[in-house]
């Protein structure tokens, strides 16, 4: 229960942000952020030697925030171009975050068992205190993004607009990219570092089909998210050993096929339907065009 | 020398480089209230930079911009900005009356949200540009014309004095482009200025009262019967230009 109830808290945070990371095209980011982040608990864990959820996320988000200003940068200040910057960075950081577990693990340290479980998530280690975490951490994260819901709107429509307006855009987008990292460092433990990106844009991918409205749009993947969550924490606790990240994602998997396939508007199914009516019509209509032309 | 009246923008050496090649060189501009100018040069001439440079959007390695004998970080809430129309993404979940209410943001300060006030400052804003039966429109399902005049709107919710409008014509019908022109004709009655970047030499003419000619330096400045000379075109666009002068 209590697994579970962390599950559906989390997918509604990181739908709700990662809605934010699908607008500005930067699914990707998510990616990076949370593979880098695994060095960060590595390290948070040999400095302290303790488990405590709360140390260890700080230590993920330190990394994982590191990783993304790395990577703005590199793009800033070099000519390399964005997906070689996210490339560089995803796999250094999380090549280094393997050579420290591994490290870990060698010691023989018999509190290290579970860190691994930032890898591909383990639901079924989620407590009460990291409910607890993940509520607080994500319940202020989505305040703050509802405080400055205009400046970040307009931020991701229109920078060019934001920035004569005299927004600070600079710090909107970090402040933006902070709130993804703690989506993100939350959802470690559950998901793991290899496929929480999924949660952040699958949601937001979903839900962008059913609407036009950004704050339905936002709601709406929340509710995804949350679904995802417990529907893959259902279905892995009741086998044993099936990783909770692969089994939520696929969840989320088949919530986006579902949106892709039979939202109305967008949907492909309502597409083809709109193309077969419209061709009819247009076939009637050239048929009396003709007969008339005839006559 | 004459005391002259406070200019409208003035813009001293300005140079702007992005990497090694200046786009921007030393370049000047002195505006009056009141006048409808264009900015007219080849591609990659900075017409787009010198704008984004008004509005300190770009960061200029030498010179200095005043917004009625002001920096324009004191003068925002003067400057209306129309950007470039391909520079947003037009599938972004919102509607018509949303973007608009948009150039009511910088007026509203932090922490506030767009009430009545905002939404019918951006219907009265919408008639002017007769968008008024699409306020609840999704911005995908625009036109090139109606995107633009959405971005137009959003301008005029600004309440600005001087207006920099970043190619308003790209892309737009010949009817559209009638309705923008009448429009920024009115604004200038109203004594605002207009600085508008413009590709078609053919009407510039008809529809502005200033000209500046611009292919990374300042080629000319100045009213179009004086400015627009085929000696000026010429040294703009290297001789590559056939124009016929009416």
């Amino acid at each position: 229960m209590i697994v579970a109830i962390g599950a559906a808290l989390l997918g509604a945070v990181s739908g709700t942000l990662g809605t934010y990371a699908v607008l500005r095209r930067q699914s990707l980011l998510g990616d990076a952020i949370s593979h880098a982040a695994l060095p960060g608990i590595a390290i948070a864990f040999l400095l302290t030697g303790s488990k405590t959820p709360l140390i260890l996320v700080l230590g993920a988000a330190v990394a994982g925030w590191l990783g993304t200003l790395f990577i703005l940068s590199i793009v800033r200040l070099t000519r390399i171009k964005y997906d070689s910057a996210l490339g560089i960075i995803l796999s250094t950081f999380f090549g280094f975050g393997l050579v420290l577990h591994t490290l870990i693990q060698r010691t023989g340290n018999a509190n290290q068992a579970g860190l691994d479980t930032f890898l591909f998530g383990q639901a079924a280690t989620i407590l009460e205190s990291d409910v607890l975490t993940i509520g607080i951490l994500g319940g202020i994260a989505i305040v703050i993004m509802l405080v400055f819901w205009k400046e970040l709107k307009l931020l991701v429509f229109d920078e060019g607009f934001a920035a004569s307006l005299g927004l600070p855009i600079r710090a909107l987008d970090i402040l933006l990219t902070s709130l993804l990292v703690i989506a993100i460092v939350l959802g470690l433990q559950a998901v793991g570092a290899v496929l929480m990106s999924a949660m952040l844009v699958a949601p937001a991918v979903a839900a962008r089909q059913w609407t036009d409205k950004l704050s339905v749009m936002m709601l709406l993947a929340a509710g995804f998210g949350a679904l995802a969550g417990v529907g893959g924490t259902i279905i892995s606790s009741s086998a044993s050993r099936i990783p909770t990240g692969p089994t939520i994602v696929l969840c989320a998997t088949v919530v986006v096929g579902f949106s892709i396939v039979l939202a109305p508007n967008r949907g492909l199914l309502w597409n083809r339907l709109r193309y077969q009516r419209n061709k009819r019509n247009l076939k009637m209509l050239g048929g009396q065009l003709f007969q008339s032309e005839e006559q | 020398m004459q005391a002259s009246e406070a200019k409208a923008i003035e813009v001293t050496d300005l140079t702007v480089a992005y990497q090694e090649q200046p786009v921007l060189w030393d370049v000047d501009l002195d505006v009056p209230p009141g006048v409808l100018l264009s900015i007219v040069g080849p591609n990659g001439a900075g017409k787009t930079t010198l704008i984004k440079a008004i509005l300190g959007l770009v960061r200029p390695a030498a010179g200095n911009v005043l917004i009625y004998d002001k920096p324009y970080e004191a003068q925002r809430r003067m400057v209306g900005y129309v950007p470039q129309r391909g520079t947003v993404d037009w599938d972004f979940p919102t509607n018509v009356l949303d973007v608009v209410m948009m150039g009511r943001y910088g007026a509203l300060g932090w922490m506030r949200r767009p009430g009545k006030q905002e939404r019918e400052l951006a219907m009265q804003a919408l008639e002017k540009v007769g968008m008024e039966a699409y306020t609840t429109r999704q911005i995908s399902q625009l036109s090139g014309g109606q995107q633009q005049r959405v971005f137009l709107a959003r301008a005029l919710v600004q309440d600005a004095t001087v207006y920099l409008m970043d190619e308003p014509f790209q892309g737009v019908d010949a009817t559209t482009e009638r309705a923008i022109v009448t429009l920024l004709q009115e604004l200038r009655e109203k004594g605002k200025t207009v600085v508008v970047v413009h590709h078609d030499l053919q009407t510039v003419t008809d529809y502005f009262d200033w000209v500046m000619l611009l292919n990374i330096r300042r080629i000319a400045s100045g009213p179009v019967a004086e400015t627009f000379t085929p000696e000026n075109l010429r040294t703009t666009y290297g001789g590559r230009v056939a124009f016929i002068t009416k």
